[in-house]
């Protein structure tokens, strides 16, 4: 769990607040130490004027005698209780003291210079001291403060600054949470939004119009989606009408034949020949049962092939051989132009060429060739059905490869994959990671299967007699 | 040849029964796995046909049974055919099955194939009334008549004479001759089969290849 709250208006205005507080804290930092620098500052000019004057006076004044009984003449220079002033001689003596606190004076080394000291203990205290020649006479000459108040000062000032950077900080999160609940808005609107969605509202879409930029781009990314989902719902409820459909056909077949012939008694012959149409329909439905389920197997996400090396040219040839018979009764020839060799599941690409086949032989023109080729582009295997014939119109090229679509309602044809044949090239292409396209004109009609080889061609170790790999007619 | 059909759907056990006695063999049949498991231990067979989804003991369970005790051939029926399926049978020690629906064509040669215990006398000449072909010297004559057959219809011709008899469905030829291992949805089978007539048996009086409407194929010398 992470120590943040879940809630984003929440985060923002704690991120709102410690961002106040840092600027705040820098800005209250910075101040208060100019302001001590300037106080420091002062008071040690104070100090070291104070040394000057007491100088000045020991200069003009005849001895210390006549100073220590005028003591007005400096008490009035200090005039309260923090300062202090001493005048020592050479044996520690004190020969002037005001030291209102009593406060206690560590012995000083020799300066001629003017030092400074801060002294600690009970009472700290700023010192100034210099040593001065009077009359063959060295005399130590101090000045301090005490800096009690100086520091019940400084301490009151921070205290105001903390409080202050407190209600900062309070003032900070409160505005900034008002301000991101305000700011959010948008998001629970398209939360509101959202939630209307559902499967009987799949149609419903996000506004993006007035949404804000950031939120346009995800909402339009959630429309797409929408888009996608719909059109899958639609197709899977179509497909389900349509397998209904289909299923309807041969059992209304069978139920029909089945009772118009017990509705009295019929030869032996009659019932033989009932019979054996009612098992054509069962293989009929049996047929597509089969090919549903290899496509809901196929579709699964965890759907595997068995990718084997596989000598394209071979695969076709037997194909061509499979298919011959039917390609001779109505005149058409299968030329296999196809070579090398590709990584696929053997099992899975004979189906998917010869469902393409099969249909090259159903809807293409007698008397016409049709031929199956391939081609080595630098990423893919591109394998080409081709047949002649009257081209499919441009509405329903998208479409073919959708469970049971036909282009033309009527075309049921028997022996007719039941309109699967074509999804199911689709789903073995899929599975390859490669896919199947189409086109259509006067020219002809092209399947192409695309498979990805990722620029590794499998090398052919065994590559057979090359006089194998030409084109072959039959 | 004493074959068990354990199946607890009432139809199929009645067709099942049917269809195995009118070919030859002596059937007995439990409806469910433990009246199976019972006449297991009574009576021999030589064969078990086995339903997965029993009431009562399923069929994984009997077979695991059965296995205890007895080598006897059994194939198993499953309108499953997930690959775990068919693997899990045979692992526990099915010899073959079949995946619902199945034609009868199939099952039976499925059966003849398992009470077949040793393979059949692989004879490189085969003969049908006047026909006669010779598997080494790849040659085909009828009434003494050399007859020209491309690569797949000699080996169609040779499919049905080895399994002189036995009808079978199209789906099996497609698989034996051209190694189509999926229903393709067109006639193929049946345009061979036609193309292989109009060579073998049109010429001549008696027609050997015969189909069986709804079930397939098969050649035999007419009764």
């Amino acid at each position: 769990m992470s120590p943040w709250p879940r809630a984003l208006s929440l985060r923002l205005a704690l991120l709102f607040a410690l961002v106040s507080t840092l600027v705040l804290g820098a800005i209250g930092f910075y101040l208060y130490q100019s302001l001590q620098k300037e106080i420091v500052w002062r008071d040690d000019q104070a100090l070291l004027g104070r040394l000057e004057r007491m100088r000045a006076l020991l200069d003009d004044s005849d001895s210390i005698e006549v100073l220590r009984q005028r003591p007005h003449l400096y008490s009035n220079m200090l005039g309260n209780q923090e300062s202090l002033l001493l005048m020592l001689d050479e044996r520690q003596q004190v020969l002037i003291e005001i030291n209102p606190t009593q406060l206690h004076i560590p012995p000083l080394p020799e300066a001629d210079h003017v030092q400074l000291i801060d002294t600690t203990g009970a009472e700290p205290a700023r010192l100034a001291w210099i040593h001065v020649q009077r009359d063959t006479q060295p005399v130590t000459l101090i000045a301090g403060k005490v800096l009690t108040e100086r520091n019940q000062m400084l301490a009151a000032y921070r205290l105001k600054l903390g409080i202050a950077l407190a209600a900062g900080a309070l003032l900070a999160f409160l505005l900034g949470w008002l301000v991101s609940q305000r700011a959010l808005r948008p998001v629970r609107r398209l939360a509101k939004r959202a939630a209307a969605i559902d499967v009987q509202h799949l149609y419903l879409r996000l506004d993006d119009e007035q949404q804000v930029s950031e939120l346009r781009t995800l909402s339009r990314a959630l429309n797409l989606m929408l888009a996608r989902l719909e059109d899958g719902f639609a197709q899977l409820s179509r497909f389900s009408e349509d397998l209904a459909h289909e299923m309807r056909t041969p059992l209304s077949n069978l139920m029909g034949q089945t009772q118009q012939t017990l509705r009295r008694s019929r030869s032996e012959e009659e019932y033989q020949s009932l019979l054996a149409s009612n098992q054509e329909e069962y293989e009929r439905l049996a047929r597509m049962i089969d090919s549903m389920l290899f496509l809901a197997r196929t579709e699964q996400p965890q759907a595997s092939v068995n990718l084997t090396r596989v000598d394209l040219h071979a695969l076709v040839e037997q194909l061509c051989e499979y298919f011959e018979g039917m390609a001779e009764d109505s005149g058409m020839q299968l030329v296999n132009q196809t070579e090398g060799w590709l990584l696929a599941d053997e099992e899975l690409l004979r189906r998917a060429l010869a469902n393409l086949i099969a249909n090259a032989l159903r809807y293409g023109e007698a008397n016409s060739p049709i031929s199956i080729t391939s081609q080595q582009l630098e990423d893919r295997l591109e394998i080409g059905v081709h047949n002649l014939g009257t081209p499919i119109a441009a509405e329903h090229l998208p479409r073919l490869f959708e469970r049971f679509y036909r282009c033309d309602p009527a075309r049921a044809q028997t022996g007719d994959c039941g309109g699967l044949g074509l999804s199911i090239v689709r789903s073995i292409l899929q599975l390859h990671g490669g896919r199947v396209r189409v086109n259509s004109s006067e020219r002809g009609t092209w399947f192409v299967l695309v498979l990805p080889t990722n620029g590794v061609t499998p090398t052919a170790e065994a590559m057979t007699d090359p006089a194998q790999s030409g084109p072959t007619t039959r | 040849m004493r074959i068990l059909v354990v199946e607890d759907e009432h139809k199929t056990a009645d067709y099942l029964f049917k269809g195995l006695s009118e070919s030859g063999y002596t059937v007995a049949v439990a409806l469910n796995g433990l009246d199976g498991q019972h006449l297991i231990q009574e009576e021999e067979f030589d064969l078990i046909i086995l339903d997965v989804m029993l009431p009562g003991m399923n069929g994984w369970q009997l077979l695991q049974t059965i296995r205890r005790t007895s080598q006897v051939p059994v194939l198993f029926l499953t309108a499953r055919d997930a690959v775990e399926d068919r693997v899990k049978g045979l692992e526990l020690g099915a010899d073959d099955y079949l995946v619902k629906p199945f034609s009868f064509a199939e099952l039976l040669a499925r059966v003849r194939t398992l009470l077949r215990r040793a393979p059949a006398r692989e004879s490189s000449v085969f003969e049908v009334a006047d026909l006669q072909l010779d598997l080494l010297r790849r040659r085909v004559t009828r009434q003494e008549e050399r007859i020209n057959l491309t690569n797949k219809e000699f080996a169609l011709l040779h499919l049905l004479l080895s399994r002189e008899g036995e009808v079978l469905s199209r789906t099996y030829i497609a698989s034996q001759v051209w190694q189509m291992n999926f229903d393709s949805d067109t006639n193929v089978v049946d345009v061979a089969i036609r193309r292989l007539r109009a060579k073998v048996d049109d010429p001549y009086p008696i027609k050997l290849i015969q189909t069986v409407r709804g079930m397939g194929y098969v050649l035999e010398q007419p009764s």
